[in-house]
């Protein structure tokens, strides 16, 4: 179990943030709980639930969608509105039991270096609403969640033809190396995960300046090979 | 904190504290069906309906439901008690539990699906089961459950759930061609398919499809496992583990975690009484080495024990840990058997009080030797050929969810009581008493309904911990392993590296077979001595060969600790053996299957390793006739359902193997041949005792373990078809050591063969008492003429009196006697079960990922005494062991630590991506087993991974000798090639 000193669930985003902000103790976001609640080996802290504030839901509008943070990956899988590929990302992100809680805010703001959804972001072009503004997903990834600000929304834009390639020790194992790619009237943009410290975007004519992290998976040289294999499938 | 929540559709309000989830808060209001998996949610035992989706309770914090709906498992259960709602009927009915542990959570997920989409597909419930692991049923019969469940809920009409019987492709020993145009077979896969045998004659509970005798309680999710049991006064253990994979411990000083407030005791090498014992749960006299203590003050492996706490509550206990310093002097270690027994590699055992280990000094725990001949160099000169191969197998972790969980505590009589999640209660106790300073009769041990084993707890693990913890505190003291102790401190499969030396005659047939392993014991002997002597016995008995040769060296390291893994040796032995005759057969230009047919054992044929590889010793001067040999075989039958089930003549069609459309993908079919035993001659042992009861019922007290295999299930029917009953009329309880008799425990496939011959010699017993009091009152001379069926005793004359009536005058009315039987058994034979093992794979030649399509296991066991569990059991079988040749693997990191404790980095199937699966029994006649049952459980284990390889093999033409089947090793091995 983790370490709650104490629970809130505030019901503004001002007390969020007031509570957020506070010198002592700890305090941590509460999104849908799969990664908080899953570390028993944290220090104490105060958590901040987010689910009474209003932040989840997904609206339409044209080619963008708008997705509220606290919206859950089933939600996400369950709405025949968004593209296919990324309900199955969503689907494929989490098994069953813990998508329904986990939320494509706490995805975000983990930044899994494997996960397939934050690929699939960042090509739709994904820009990350947050309480200190707006940030592009591909710099927030790189720069991390700013401190004492709340993720509330994203919005992403949903035209286009999308494709992924995925190489993994089991069809549903989190892939060694997954690359998303989609493709408008006006350009071609590729993602991949398992080859930086987080979901990158990729420019497929400088793969060899990348070089990924080894690990028990797959060696660097390894991922580097794959990334080479992904690309081109998602490009042909 | 107050909790506000609409529990299974009644508001409650509970008090809890900000840090307790869900599964914590309902476990503690007595919602049994909540389990542990781990604390991350990815097992998904813990599920629950959260304003009616699907959760894991573990990662739901209590205050996070404040204001919501939860749904457990007591939803679906009637009030009064007298129906089952559909979705639990459809578990029964199917088979789709084995110990059911995480069966509420699957229920559950099924209702919350079924309420929005009342037709759901295949796919549509595997997405619903991903979140919810499982490694007993391979999700077959689960899926099958949710689909018929739909069906009824709809109103749609289904059929009876039963075995489809085949008929029989062979004469029962021939080959015959398999044409490619044959129809599959047309059921759904969850149906085993039975091949019944003439020799095998009718009966009427034995062979049918009986439901499980604990289903009902399981489906309900009533209070039946190892930690559904609270006590008053009951303290939380936790155990500090060493950060070091080798150390000495300096200096422990535990003051400051006494101190702190709710700690009742700390336990560790300063303070505890010490004997050095082997942990392995096998019959006395337990092989050596004994090489282990309690607390030692060298810690082996990274997880190693180093102290224990008992405390009033896990925070507590957690919280002591925390304050015991402990000052290591880091020691130098080594994880590869190939390198233990190198001049500069660390001595892993340097104490001077550990007994029977053959030369500490090289880290060699055993040499072990056995043949048929004096000279296999000799029978390697005279060969035409010889070809010689090494191949690595690697470690994995039996992954029960339920993990191991004890609770003891001393009784009114001062007797301390362990109820604990074991496989042998029996060898537990014997085990335990003498390391808490007891004897055997000062202590009782109770297996509740386990979770799962396969072989982990086959292990006196932990109970000497809550043992001394009770001791000392005199309060009942329960443990429970996390996921990442499960992984690090619990136990494994033995690495080994296998090499094979075999000499062929030019016609064709093995001259020679030699078979050298270096086994990796880890840091403990345990099972090091016997699952080595396995492999030999495994990896030498399914060819013939003029002679034969063991050369084994079983050596330590510091890797977490192997033990006992369902196949228990034979996985090993066998994916090396069946690569090795492979490849042989490619050398030679024939077929594989070809080769291996002209070489592998059939009726009639000696096991002439057999008595060498005793684990009681070797037997050399047997003579020829008096060696065992191979009384019942079907696996012409196995090959021949097996290959029309893959579609094995699409091996040749270059056209299937390299699809145009997809240029990257290479498709291929493999084929293993396997065989295994049947329990340890000579040694395992079951007792049984029957009583009568008033109303003609009877009461089975056996002291076999059922680990959720079926074994109470088909021990009861056993005992039904002797006694001429029902199921309705046996209530079964085992595995309690004050309570029923001895009973050796679940291992070595023995429980149908050993156990259940003990239930039917027993009831053979009483079937005698209840004839002779039937003849009398029938007024018939000859008891022997008597007839037991249908609750009722039967004269020749077609008279008959009720079991009930004979019950009621034997304990009321005249010469009154409590009609039992008693018995147990042991048997002088270790019959072989065979079969075939199929799986049809692509792979990506430009990655290396190899996709499992299909895993098709035909298997001859004899007769099967439940087709649905054993069905169940090959399924399940199946999944373990695909996992062990695909995906499944201990990482290390440079000290030691094995960073991939976890589900998911530890990456085992889920419902979402199994392959299909199909399996076949068929029947043969064991004359030596209860009914003619062979053993069932392990050999799904022996043939995945070689026939992985071998398929492979055909896809690529590469041949790959290490396991599991990862891309990047394929890609390696595809680059090399």
């Amino acid at each position: 179990m983790p370490h709650v000193l104490s629970y809130h669930r505030p019901t503004s985003l001002a007390n969020a943030l007031t509570l957020l902000r506070r010198a002592h103790p700890p305090t941590r976001l509460l999104a849908g709980g799969t990664l908080v609640n899953a570390d028993p080996a944290a220090a104490p802290v105060d958590v901040v639930d987010l689910q009474a504030l209003g932040l989840a839901g997904i609206t339409i509008d044209g080619t963008t969608a708008a997705i509220g943070a606290m919206t859950t990956l089933q939600d996400i899988v369950d709405d025949t509105r968004l593209p296919d590929v990324l309900r199955e990302l969503a689907r494929r992100e989490l098994p069953s039991a813990l998508r329904t809680l986990a939320t494509v805010g706490g995805t975000i703001a983990a930044g899994s270096w494997e996960s397939e959804l934050l690929a699939g972001l960042l090509v739709m072009e994904c820009t990350v609403v947050t309480t200190a503004g707006e940030q592009p997903l591909n710099e927030l990834l790189a720069n991390g969640v700013a401190p004492a600000t709340i993720i509330t929304s994203i919005r992403v834009h949903t035209n286009g033809d999308m494709s992924v390639a995925r190489t993994g020790r089991t069809p549903a194992d989190t892939p060694i190396v997954a690359v998303v790619a989609r493709r408008t009237a006006n350009a071609s943009t590729v993602a991949a995960t398992g080859v930086a410290t987080t979901p990158i975007l990729v420019d497929p004519a400088h793969v060899g300046a990348i070089k990924p992290p080894t690990d028990f998976r797959g060696s660097g040289e390894y991922r580097n090979h794959l990334l080479r294999v992904l690309i081109n499938r998602v490009s042909s | 904190m107050n909790i506000s929540i609409v529990l299974n559709g009644a508001p409650r309000e509970f008090e809890c504290e900000p840090h307790v989830n869900l599964r914590t808060l309902l476990r503690r209001e007595g919602f049994f069906g909540v389990r542990y998996g781990s604390d991350s949610g990815e097992t998904g035992a813990a599920g629950v309906l959260l304003d009616g989706r699907l959760v894991s309770a573990d990662v739901v914090l209590s205050a996070q439901a404040n204001g919501h709906a939860v749904t457990t498992v007591e939803f679906l259960n009637d009030p009064t008690g007298q129906t089952l709602h559909p979705i639990q009927a459809a578990f029964v009915a199917t088979g789709a539990m084995q110990s059911g542990y995480s069966a509420p959570a699957m229920m559950l997920g099924a209702l919350a699906m079924l309420r929005r989409n009342p037709s759901p597909t295949e796919a549509d419930v595997r997405d619903m089961l991903s979140g919810i692991l499982d490694r007993e049923t391979a999700y077959v019969k689960p899926v099958e459950a949710i689909l018929r469940a739909a069906a009824v809920m709809r109103g749609d009409a289904t059929e009876p759930f039963r075995p489809q019987i085949l008929t029989p492709m062979t004469d029962g020993t021939n080959a015959v061609d398999v044409p490619g145009d044959l129809a599959p077979v047309d059921a759904s896969p969850a149906v085993p398919r039975v091949i019944p045998s003439v020799d095998v004659p009718a009966m009427n509970v034995v062979g049918k499809p009986e439901l499980k005798v604990d289903a009902v309680k399981l489906v309900k999710g009533n209070a039946a496992f190892g930690d559904d049991w609270e006590m008053r006064g009951m303290l939380y253990a936790k155990v500090l583990r060493s950060p070091h994979a080798h150390a000495r411990i300096v200096k422990i000083d535990d003051a400051r975690a006494r101190a702190l407030p709710g700690v009742h005791a700390v336990l560790h090498h300063e303070n505890t009484f010490k004997l050095r014992y082997a942990s392995g749960g096998q019959s006395w006299p337990n092989p050596h080495p004994y090489d282990q203590l309690s607390f030692d003050d060298v810690v082996r492996h990274v997880g190693d024990r180093v102290a224990a706490v008992a405390a009033e509550s896990i925070e507590i206990a957690e919280a002591a840990l925390a304050l015991i310093d402990v000052t290591y002097e880091v020691l130098a270690f080594n994880l590869d058997e190939r390198a233990a027994m190198d001049a500069d590699t660390p001595q892993v055992h340097t104490e001077s009080d550990s007994i029977g280990i053959h030369d500490a000094s090289k880290n060699l725990v055993h040499h072990l030797t056995g043949g048929t001949v004096k000279d296999i160099d000799a029978a390697f000169a005279a060969s035409d050929q010889v070809y010689e191969q090494t191949f690595r197998v690697h470690q994995v972790q039996q992954c029960p969810i339920e993990p191991h969980i004890s609770i003891a505590w001393l009784d009114e009589d001062e007797r301390l009581v362990i109820r604990t999640s074991t496989q042998v209660p029996f060898h537990v106790r014997r085990m335990v008493a003498p390391l808490l300073g007891l004897t055997v009769r000062d202590v009782r041990v109770v297996k509740p309904r386990i979770g799962g084993g396969f072989g982990a707890k086959q292990e006196m693990l932990i109970e000497d911990i809550v043992g001394h913890l009770a001791l000392a505190t005199r309060r009942p003291v329960r443990l429970e392993l996390t996921r990442e102790e499960e992984f690090v401190s619990s136990r494994t499969r033995h690495p080994q590296t296998i090499t094979y030396k075999t000499g062929v005659n030019r016609d064709g047939t093995l001259r020679a077979q030699k078979m050298s392993i270096i086994g990796n014991t880890g840091p403990y002997g345990t099972h090091g001595f016997t699952v080595q002597i396995v492999s030999g016995l495994r990896g030498l008995s399914s060819y013939n060969a003029e002679a034969k040769d063991f050369d084994c060296k079983v050596v330590y390291t510091n890797i977490p600790v192997p033990g006992a893994y369902r196949g228990y040796g034979a996985p090993q032995a066998e994916f090396a053996l069946e690569s090795h005759m492979e490849d042989i057969a490619f050398a030679r230009g024939e077929e594989p299957m070809d080769f291996k047919r002209r070489n592998w054992v059939k009726l009639g044929d000696r096991m002439d390793i057999a008595p060498r590889l005793g684990e009681r010793g070797s037997v050399d001067d047997i003579a020829d006739e008096d060696l065992p040999r191979v009384m019942s075989s079907g696996i012409e039958e196995c090959v021949a359902q097996g290959k029309r089930a893959i579609g094995w003549h699409r091996r040749d069609d270059p056209t299937w193997t390299t699809p145009a459309d997809r240029p990257n993908i290479r498709r291929g079919l493999g084929f293993a041949f396997c065989m295994h035993g049947t329990a340890i001659p000579f040694m395992d042992m079951g007792g049984c005792s029957i009583k009568m009861n008033d109303d003609g019922s009877f009461n089975v007290a056996a002291g076999a373990a059922d680990l959720g295999t079926g074994a109470d299930t088909v021990l009861a029917q056993i005992a039904a078809e002797v006694l001429g009953v029902t199921m309705e009329d046996i209530v079964m309880y085992s595995g309690d050591t004050d309570h029923t008799p001895f009973d050796v425990g679940a291992y070595a496939s023995s429980t149908t063969y050993i156990s259940g011959m003990a239930v039917k010699k027993a009831a053979d017993e009483l079937r005698w008492k209840i004839k002779k009091r039937a003849a009398k009152l029938l007024d018939v001379k000859e008891p022997c003429s008597i007839e037991l069926r249908d609750k009722r005793a039967w004269a020749p004359d077609g008279t008959s009196v009720s079991l009930e009536d004979v019950a009621l005058n034997s304990l009321h009315t005249e010469d009154q006697e409590q009609f039992m039987g008693t018995a147990s058994h042991v048997s002088v034979d270790c019959p072989p079960p065979f079969a075939a093992q199929f799986v049809d794979i692509e792979v990506d030649i430009d990655t290396g990922q190899v996709t499992v399509i299909k895993l098709v296991m035909a298997v001859d066991c004899g007769v099967a005494i439940n087709p649905v569990t054993a069905s169940g059991q090959v399924e399940g079988g199946m999944l373990q062991a695909l996992g062990y040749a695909h995906c499944e693997e201990f990482a290390f990191d440079d000290t030691g630590r094995v960073v991939n404790a976890a589900f998911g980095p530890y990456k085992i199937y889920r419902a979402d991506e199994m392959p299909a699966t199909e399996v076949f029994l068929v029947q043969t006649m064991e004359d030596s087993g209860p009914f003619g049952a062979k053993a069932v459980a392990e050999i799904p284990k022996d043939g995945v991974a070689p026939a992985l390889r071998a398929a492979i093999r055909h896809a690529t033409g590469v041949g790959i000798n290490e396991i599991p089947f990862t891309p990047e090793r394929v890609w390696t091995a595809l680059q090399q090639a």
